[in-house]
């Protein structure tokens, strides 16, 4: 391979991360800043994805959808595009995607924003059942100061917003810069071939690892837990030499609730797993998603149709359709046992606050190690907010913060424990959770016992999975993760 | 002195003359000091610095005391829980090292402050029996009011007289409480080993007639021996922080306030930024996979260098590092039983290196070219030096500073091969290469000024504040964000923080509320004036190679170099 394009490739990838680091450096919302929930990305002129700083698995392979709904727009050298529309380049409507033109290509930032309006403080509704209900929806749209006023005026604490869009702005500025230092010190059309050479890196390390998978068709299936009763997800995953086709038929019909996602979610879910089982370790480019071919039936629950409410696919399903893909896979090769499977996603506010959180839990054993606990598992790797930082800004008291000892399932190897919180309100506020694997524990792989399942609590009585509650001043909300499954007969 | 893995460095400064020895490190680092004292000829000195590896080497072997860890009730266990983020993304079992503390020995006191003061009372009787050597104690909301943590802490002392017990607010009394833990459970878990180290070579040198040494610790001063034993974790960086104060240093001496230290070894590469002749300093890092949140000089770290093997990937592409082959059994062409193609056996292929090394050693070109087969030595140059490159350009272009007008400062083993080819990359003319570049770090604890280090924690709107101090920095942040800038204090505060906001991050808001995080101020009593020996002058034109003692310089065509009493000045024709 020509060192020389391997260089400039290794400077794209370097500007990925640079910007990235700059946008969390800079960013307003605690899930951007805190949490590094956002992702940045170069493209090329044709819109392949060239190299991608993710700090988040989830938005690993939803980006290309966004820079192709902008593209329809022909967008001009000067030109940002901002979208949040999950059936047109987004995922779900908190993430805030902004598009420009580089000198080669394409620049793309995606940042969780804290608020985007909707019916609940967060705009992580748990009981949504429309699009609308969620935020303000955002079709590709030019983005110039009338627009942003008039989008922000739209969200609660719009002066939060805006700071979150000046940083995702100068983030664009600093994208547009260093490419063109690239162009200028390599010139335009090495820079390019180094484009194409990462892509074409990308693929071959992605094929050599699918290579290795024993070829065959592995089903499986697995359920969430939905208010209107249980959703079950199938797949059929092919391997065939250097070739993978994973097949959501027969997965159900999308819902009436927000566990919908759109098949970018699905994909980036399902590279997930592919990453996981070819080389942990390879930059992530378009290449690495050719090999992969991904399919889900129109208006099922992940691969909902443009309106479905899709404020928990994100989160959840995303969480689910990783736990299946290793099921299937798991018939061919040593996998993980089952981790968490959840976010527990909670949002406490009111008129005058919001505030987001996830919490970590267990990692499902692995056939050569123990899992982790109290970590973030699949596809989230967001941060606490430090006890500090959040009682200095919120009207909330963390009461507990500890591992739930003994929550990971046994085995030769233990999965990892959860972790139990427990925060108090200090004024009236309204609370949504939105979780999952309450009802059913994360299981064990290859003879390992199953993790303990998670329960929440609002002082002392049970609460569903799924729920949103009004919290008086003195009010304890009490969260147990689950645990992970425990890998192999002890 | 300075002491590394492999060997203990000495340089003596006297009567306008720089001497240096080097011996071999030995298990018992006090003994080390000793001999290379002796061999340096250093008896009757006014000034005896030293740079230690103690606290790092029984961080990274976990040889440290049997620690135990107190905090509120409700929150035991902090040290485990981290920040709750995975050590890889998809790599789904890797851990991150684990805490210093295990879970049986963290424990919690039922107490409770706020951000407004006390919510529940501290309930001494609560505090649990402890078994440990050290006790390190940090309580939520310490950093605002102490008060409970230093009862706590009293009583520990009280209870457990032979313990070392550090509580939080004496250690890092900043916001944050799990970066905070860590680090007080970093400083109680070495107490023990550096300041048992730290006593037996006082006496030792108090027994050879040597001053009582000075330490030097991560910040890039030095402090006393009692100051440095009393809380380990500060000497963490106490090696590369002389490498850089050294580095510094140099630059002055050949004209440049402005400067970018560059340490390439045999297994890792350390970058620092050096800006109007001062080291940058950061006030977090993380150290063998735990967070220290503590001032140091803002050394980068790459894990490349002259020892890192290079392999091709299942993509077919050329990838150098993280595999060294270290000091045993070394590159292939030590022909100490190497086969694996690391850097440095690709330089020697490219006639960079000579045939025998200063200290004796013949190296195996036949070797060097069996282990490298196919590939092709300068693939693997440009690869490491594109890994070099990222990490040059962190500390400078990605914080807002223009490389071109920086003066490369090039030390190591392998720093002098690679510095030019840098350097054009960076768009930088000039590269320093010290004369002693093989023990700079050790001539930078000579002439190191000491200094100590204070943190107050304040988290409150910049516009509520006045009567700040007029010497020092404050860390601001536009309020609602979570980073902060570090700007020296003095007046138009607010349009410094709006400026440097700008060269960071692109933007700056000028109608934002600004949050003034903590103040930090420094005592400094200037280390000593170098004065340089007059050495003969020389001139050499690339492509040439320059041998130094302990390292040797690749001058590519297109280049000059200059001799005067400093070093070797290289510059781009």
């Amino acid at each position: 391979m020509n060192i020389q394009l391997q260089v400039v490739g290794h400077a794209l990838r370097a500007v990925a991360e640079e910007i990235g680091a700059a946008l969390i450096r800079s960013a307003f919302s605690a899930n951007i800043k805190e949490r590094r929930d956002c992702s940045t990305a170069l493209f090329d002129e044709r819109g392949r994805m060239v190299a991608q700083a993710e700090h988040i698995p989830v938005h690993l392979g939803a980006m290309p959808d966004a820079v192709a709904a902008v593209m329809k727009h022909r967008p001009a050298r000067d030109d940002v595009f901002v979208l949040n529309d999950p059936f047109a380049g987004g995922t779900h409507l908190p993430d805030i995607t902004l598009v420009s033109r580089t000198e080669l290509g394409f620049a793309v930032t995606r940042a969780h924003h804290a608020d985007v309006g909707g019916i609940e403080p967060g705009s992580m509704p748990a009981g949504s059942r429309t699009l609308e209900e969620e935020g303000v929806v955002i079709p590709p749209t030019r983005l110039d100061e009338r627009t942003l006023e008039a989008l922000v005026g739209r969200m609660r604490n719009p002066d939060e917003r805006l700071g979150d869009f000046r940083a995702q702005l100068a983030a664009h500025r600093l994208a547009d810069e260093r490419v063109s230092e690239l162009a200028a010190r390599h010139g335009s059309s090495r820079v390019r071939a180094a484009m194409d050479e990462l892509i074409a890196y990308s693929e071959r390390v992605v094929r050599a690892g699918i290579a290795r998978l024993p070829d065959g068709r592995y089903e499986a299936s697995d359920v969430l837990e939905a208010p209107d009763g249980e959703l079950e997800l199938r797949v059929a995953v092919t391997v065939e030499g250097s070739r993978l086709e994973v097949d959501f038929g027969g997965t159900a019909p999308q819902h009436d609730g927000n566990l919908n996602c759109p098949l970018a979610v699905t994909r980036s879910a399902t590279f997930f797993v592919v990453r996981c089982l070819t080389d942990p370790d390879m930059p992530a480019s378009a290449g690495a998603f050719a090999p992969v071919a991904v399919s889900a039936p129109q208006g099922s629950l992940i691969n909902a149709k443009p309106g479905a409410a899709v404020a928990g696919g994100n989160v959840e399903t995303s969480c689910r359709i990783v736990d299946v893909l290793f099921r299937a896979f798991g018939q061919a090769v040593d996998v993980p046992a089952q981790g968490q499977g959840t976010m527990n996603n909670l949002t406490l506010g009111n008129d005058r606050f919001t505030y987001y959180e996830t919490l970590g839990g267990g990692q499902g054993a692995c056939p050569d190690a123990d899992g982790p606990s109290g970590v973030h598992v699949t596809m989230s790797n967001t941060l606490t907010t430090p006890v500090e930082a959040l009682e200095l800004a919120y009207p909330l008291r963390v009461r507990r913060h500890d591992l739930r000892l003994g929550s990971g399932g046994a085995g030769r190897h233990r999965g990892g424990d959860g972790v139990v919180r427990e925060i108090e309100a200090l004024e009236p506020c309204r609370a949504s959770i939105l979780s999952d694997r309450r009802d059913h524990a994360p299981a064990g792989s290859r003879g390992g016992e199953p993790g303990r399942a998670g329960r929440n609590f609002l002082n002392g009585n049970a609460l569903p999975s799924k729920t949103t509650v009004d919290l008086e001043s003195g009010d304890v909300l009490r969260l147990e993760t689950p645990g992970g499954g425990g890998w192999g007969r002890r | 002195m300075d002491v590394g893995g492999t060997f203990t460095d000495a340089v003596l400064v006297a009567d306008g003359e720089v001497r240096t020895a080097k011996v071999r490190t030995g298990a018992r680092q006090e003994e080390s000091v000793l001999a290379a004292a002796q061999a340096v000829g250093g008896s009757a000195v006014d000034r005896f610095t030293h740079g230690t590896t103690v606290a790092t080497n029984a961080l990274l072997e976990r040889k440290g005391a049997r620690t135990a860890f107190v905090t509120t009730a409700g929150f035991e266990h902090m040290l485990h829980l981290r920040r709750q983020n995975r050590a890889h993304l998809y790599r789904l079992c890797e851990d991150h090292p684990a805490p210093l503390v295990p879970l049986e020995r963290c424990t919690g006191v039922r107490e409770r402050l706020g951000p407004d003061g006390v919510i529940e009372p501290l309930d001494l009787e609560s505090l649990p029996e402890l078994d440990a050597e050290a006790i390190a104690v940090c309580l939520l909301f310490a950093f605002r009011d102490p008060s409970h943590e230093r009862a706590v802490a009293d009583e520990l002392r009280r209870r457990h007289p032979g313990a070392h017990v550090v509580a939080s607010h004496e250690v890092a009394p900043e916001f944050r409480e799990y970066e905070r833990a860590s680090t007080t459970a970093a400083d109680a878990y070495l107490g023990p080993t550096l300041g048992g180290y730290l006593g037996r070579l006082g006496e030792s040198a108090r027994a050879v007639g040597l001053p009582e040494p000075l330490v030097m610790r991560s910040s890039g001063g030095v402090a006393t021996l009692e100051e440095a034993a009393a809380h380990a974790s500060w000497a963490l960086l106490s090696g590369p922080a002389g490498g850089v104060v050294g580095a510094a240093r140099m630059a002055a001496l050949a004209g440049f306030e402005d400067a970018i230290a560059f340490d390439m070894g045999g297994t890792s590469t350390d970058v620092c930024l050096i800006a109007g002749g001062a080291a940058e300093r950061s006030f977090e890092r993380s150290i063998a996979g735990l967070p220290i949140r503590l001032p140091s000089v803002d050394v980068h770290t790459v894990g490349a260098g002259g020892g890192s093997v290079a392999w091709v990937d299942s993509g077919g592409a050329l990838r150098v590092g993280p595999e060294s082959a270290g000091a045993d059994p070394g590159p292939a062409c030590y022909g100490a039983g190497g086969t694996r193609p690391t850097v440095t056996d690709a330089n020697l292929l490219l006639g960079r290196l000579p045939a025998r090394l200063p200290d004796g050693l013949e190296l195996d070109r036949v070797a060097a070219e069996r282990a490298l087969g196919p590939i092709d030595p300068q693939d693997v140059v440009d690869i490491v030096n594109a890994e070099m490159l990222r990490a040059l350009r962190v500390v400078s272009v990605e914080r807002g500073r223009d490389p071109r007008a920086f003066a490369l400062v090039a030390f190591g083993g392998a720093g002098p091969l690679h510095a030019c080819a840098l350097a054009e990359e960076l768009g930088s003319t000039t590269v320093l290469v010290p004369e002693a570049a093989g023990v700079l770090s050790a001539l930078g604890l000579a002439v190191g000024d000491e200094r100590r280090d204070q943190v107050r924690s304040v988290v409150r709107p910049l516009a509520e504040l006045d009567d700040l101090p007029e010497e020092g920095e404050a860390d601001l942040r536009y309020r609602g964000q979570s980073f902060e800038l570090t700007v020296p204090l003095g007046p138009d505060l607010a349009g410094r923080f709006h400026r440097l906001h700008e060269e960071r991050y692109g933007y700056a808001d000028l109608d934002r509320e600004l949050e003034l995080v903590a103040i930090r101020t420094a005592e400094v009593r200037p280390g000593p004036e170098l004065q340089l020996p007059d050495v003969a002058a020389a001139a050499a034109t690339g492509p040439a190679l320059i041998e130094l003692e302990g390292a040797t310089c690749w001058l590519p065509p297109g280049w000059v170099g200059a001799r005067d009493g400093s070093g070797w000045r290289l510059t781009k024709a």
